[in-house]
């Protein structure tokens, strides 16, 4: 049975690792495509544009008619239900527009009815010259984040293609991750790309785990070898998904940001996974094999 | 069981930073200002006193402070005893109490704006300023926060990663209203008679400015408009140094008497930021006179009689503040304003309470279904839970705010941590022919690349958006260094001493 699988892996893995990357190179034209319809690969929310945000508790309010009255006045208004995680009643809910505050406070105070304090709301403004700004540094912060990530690898490595392959997966998991934020039309936030950020650091934890066992370890089979890894590496990563994805269940309805960053950090994980044992592996599979005909 | 040095340094480190983080379950409230111009102030009673009890009312909480406090209002001279934890206070009074108080902390952790609410601008001047005059700005602005009557306000400078300059302005908990004009308000004061200028604000004009004495400075009256809104009045006295008083007789003499005999044909008009705010009919007696002290009046609308009242009192204070300290040298502008309900946060520390909670049982579940052992399973518990408190313990050491990064910083080490337990559980588990001890050498191996990667990649957002994601970088650096520090080494021995007993 065992020898059987082995054949069977080692007979298909450069198909899956085919298929993967095919995936990978779809997923960068369709950010290219995006970039090209939209301005930028990126949907992004008032933190990133510079508008107001503003949360008010209440219980009772009709989310759905005070969202019709405002788009009579906002176009760009988003509106959502806050509830509470145990009852699922509502607890308030929050506006977001790319207006200025005082405008939008004004306006959902005489559809409400009452006046907004602070202890019945919380409001955040950011100038569009400002959440621009931190937008170019957020990014450029994540550029120079993967560019010093890749240069520990090499130094970690000191050979060039087990470098590439786990620096080529953590890119990989960032594309696919962004992919599918821009599918399901998700508004990011500062706090999403800072959960971008975050990727970087779980994906690269397995890739190192991989590639260490791969290269740096010579007993038993290459193939056994990766199935050791495969074992700890799939217990780090559920472990993982589980604790962010517990998290997202219970601060899915509460906050905005966290629920942003925690739906960013499953999706990435889910891609890990893909990128480190079928991208990864196989690159090294492949290159350690080589080396090994070689000799 | 024999405990070796690496589980002593872990031991060692929990112990200090339970003492960092010092949880504590007293009663009262804890005085967070006084006003240094009250008689509380001078009968001793100072900032970090906890308030016991108020005319022999206990106070065990903020809710009973304002309680007990509502009953004192009411206008007339009332006798006062205050029971701190030092001594007791006894005095008379006739308006609100000159103190700001909290409920006292349960612990030295210090929550972010986003969790215990309050407001936070960012306030960028208008041009290019350099490190200095952004420090005076800091400085006038702080000035300006103490003599408005703002203690609990953190201010300083910050430059991003476009070398771009702000000003950060933090206040914890109630914010007042006018905050926005209080922060931006360049609050250039300018009386003149005619066009010409004879003072404007500041010392360099104004030698004093009276407050908080009821003789000189208060609400004069209060009256209601047909309209049915309600005005009050307010006038406070200032003094005007000599040189701009003998400028006010010389511009005085300029203008004629009017009609009735009783003031003269000019007005002293007040400007604040070039907008005229109120104008002064001056009496024909101070003509060509040399006087120092000048009465300054103004009024506040409302629609209740209470609204008016505050306005004026709300008006005169911040009048008072710019005549006191002066314009600020450059126009503000805020880029970012966040006003944070108190009530949200509340909930969020509860939910993330139980997120946490959840997920450190769901990971222990995962980690025992794989590896089906109970004390690997509580190893891997206790090591999560003593990541958990070292960086609490680190962050109330420094004084450091934990904020929503800062959480979700936090629940990322926590993440990573795990993972890393992992790795050395299953090196220390694999059939290899060397020792345990070789074997975990290997999975330090793994741990201090993977700590290598996340660190330089967690650096750039230090300074990235004015630093307002400092907490998130910090708290996962900090958490990241002494996991690998600390707490690595530590389930390191751990994890030996379980496989070796099973070899």
């Amino acid at each position: 049975m065992e020898e059987k699988t082995r054949n069977w892996y080692d007979r298909n893995h450069k198909i899956f690792l085919f298929i993967v990357l095919a995936f990978f190179v779809f997923c960068l034209v369709y950010l290219f495509i995006f970039q090209g319809k939209n301005g930028d690969i990126i949907y992004k929310d008032v933190s990133l544009t510079g508008g107001t945000t503003i949360t008010i508790f209440d219980q009772n309010a009709d989310i759905n008619i005070i969202k019709e009255k405002l788009r009579e006045r906002f176009e760009d208004i988003n509106l959502r239900q806050i509830s509470d995680f145990g009852t699922g009643k509502q607890k308030g809910f929050f506006v977001e527009t790319g207006s200025d505050s005082e405008e939008i406070k004004k306006e959902i105070e005489t559809i409400i009815g009452y006046e907004l304090n602070e202890d019945n709301s919380s409001i955040e403004f950011t100038s569009s010259a400002l959440s621009e700004g931190f937008y170019k540094q957020l990014r450029f912060a994540i550029m120079l984040s993967f560019i010093f990530m890749s240069i520990v690898v090499f130094i970690i490595f000191r050979s060039f293609v087990p470098s590439f392959a786990v620096i080529l997966s953590a890119f990989a998991d960032i594309v696919m991750t962004l992919v599918v934020v821009d599918i399901i039309g998700m508004k990011l936030s500062i706090a999403g790309i800072i959960a971008f950020l975050m990727l970087i650091g779980y994906s690269v934890d397995t890739d190192i785990l991989l590639t260490s066992r791969l290269i740096k370890d010579n007993e038993g089979s290459l193939n056994s070898r990766i199935r050791g890894a495969f074992k700890t590496g799939i217990t780090m990563t559920l472990t993982s998904i589980a604790a962010v994805l517990v998290s997202l269940i219970v601060v899915y309805n509460l906050s905005e940001t966290l629920r942003q960053i925690f739906t960013i950090i499953t999706i990435g994980l889910l891609f890990d996974i893909l990128n480190t044992w079928i991208t990864n592996t196989s690159l090294l599979k492949i290159y350690i094999e080589r080396k090994e005909r070689r000799k | 069981m024999k405990i070796g040095l690496r589980l002593w340094i872990l031991i060692i480190i929990l112990g200090l930073s339970l003492l960092a983080i010092k949880p504590s379950f007293g009663e009262g409230v804890v005085v967070k200002s006084v006003d240094k111009n009250s008689e509380l102030f001078n009968l001793g009673l100072r900032g970090g006193d906890i308030i016991k009890s108020i005319n022999g009312n206990d106070i065990e909480n903020k809710e009973d402070y304002s309680e007990a406090v509502e009953k004192i209002l009411g206008g007339e001279l009332k006798r006062i005893d205050i029971t701190t934890d030092k001594k007791e206070y006894t005095f008379l009074i006739n308006e609100s109490l000159p103190l700001a108080v909290d409920d006292i902390p349960s612990s030295r952790i210090k929550l972010g704006l986003d969790l215990k609410g309050g407001s936070r601008a960012l306030v960028q001047p208008e041009g290019e300023i350099s490190d200095s005059q952004l420090e005076d700005l800091i400085q006038i602005s702080r000035n300006r926060f103490n003599v408005y009557g703002l203690s609990d306000i953190n201010i300083r400078g910050i430059r991003d990663l476009n070398g771009n300059k702000f000003m950060l302005v933090e206040v914890a908990g109630a914010t007042p209203d006018d905050l926005e004009t209080l922060i931006s308000q360049q609050g250039k004061f300018e009386a003149k008679i005619g066009n010409v200028s004879v003072f404007t604000g500041g010392s360099e004009d104004i030698s004093d400015v009276c407050r908080n004495d009821a003789n000189c400075a208060g609400i004069q009256s209060c009256s209601q408009s047909q309209e049915g809104a309600y005005f009050c009045n307010f006038a406070f006295a200032i003094y005007l140094t000599e040189e701009s008083a003998k400028r006010h007789s010389e511009e005085t003499l300029k203008v004629g008497v009017d009609s009735t005999g009783q003031y003269l044909t000019e007005k002293l008009y007040l400007y604040v930021d070039e907008v005229e705010v109120d104008s002064l009919l001056i009496s024909s007696g101070l003509r060509g006179q040399v006087t120092t002290q000048i009465s300054i009046q103004g009024s506040g609308s409302g629609a209740t009689r209470e609204d008016a009242f505050n306005n004026a009192k709300e008006s005169m204070n911040r009048l008072q503040t710019i005549l006191i300290t002066g314009s600020l040298p450059y126009k503000l502008s805020i880029v970012k304003l966040d006003n944070i309900s108190p009530n949200l946060g509340k909930d969020f520390t509860k939910y993330l309470l139980i997120a946490g909670a959840l997920s450190i049982l769901m990971v222990s579940l995962i980690v025992f279904v794989r590896y089906r052992k109970f004390k690997i399973t509580l190893a891997v518990l206790l090591t999560s839970f003593s990541e958990l408190i070292i960086i609490l313990g680190f962050a109330s050491l420094i004084g450091w705010n934990l904020d929503l990064p800062s959480i979700a910083g936090i629940l990322a080490t926590i993440g990573t941590g795990v993972d890393q337990q992992v790795v050395i559980i299953d090196e220390a588990k694999r059939k290899q022919e060397i020792s345990v001890r070789q074997k975990l050498k290997k999975a330090l191996f793994v741990i201090v690349s993977a700590y290598l990667t996340a660190l330089v990649s967690l650096l750039p957002l230090y300074w990235a958006a004015a630093g307002l994601f400092k907490g998130f970088a910090f708290t996962t650096i900090v958490g990241i260094t002494s996991g690998v520090l600390i707490t690595r080494p530590a389930f390191v021995e751990l994890v030996r001493r379980i496989e070796e007993k099973t070899d």
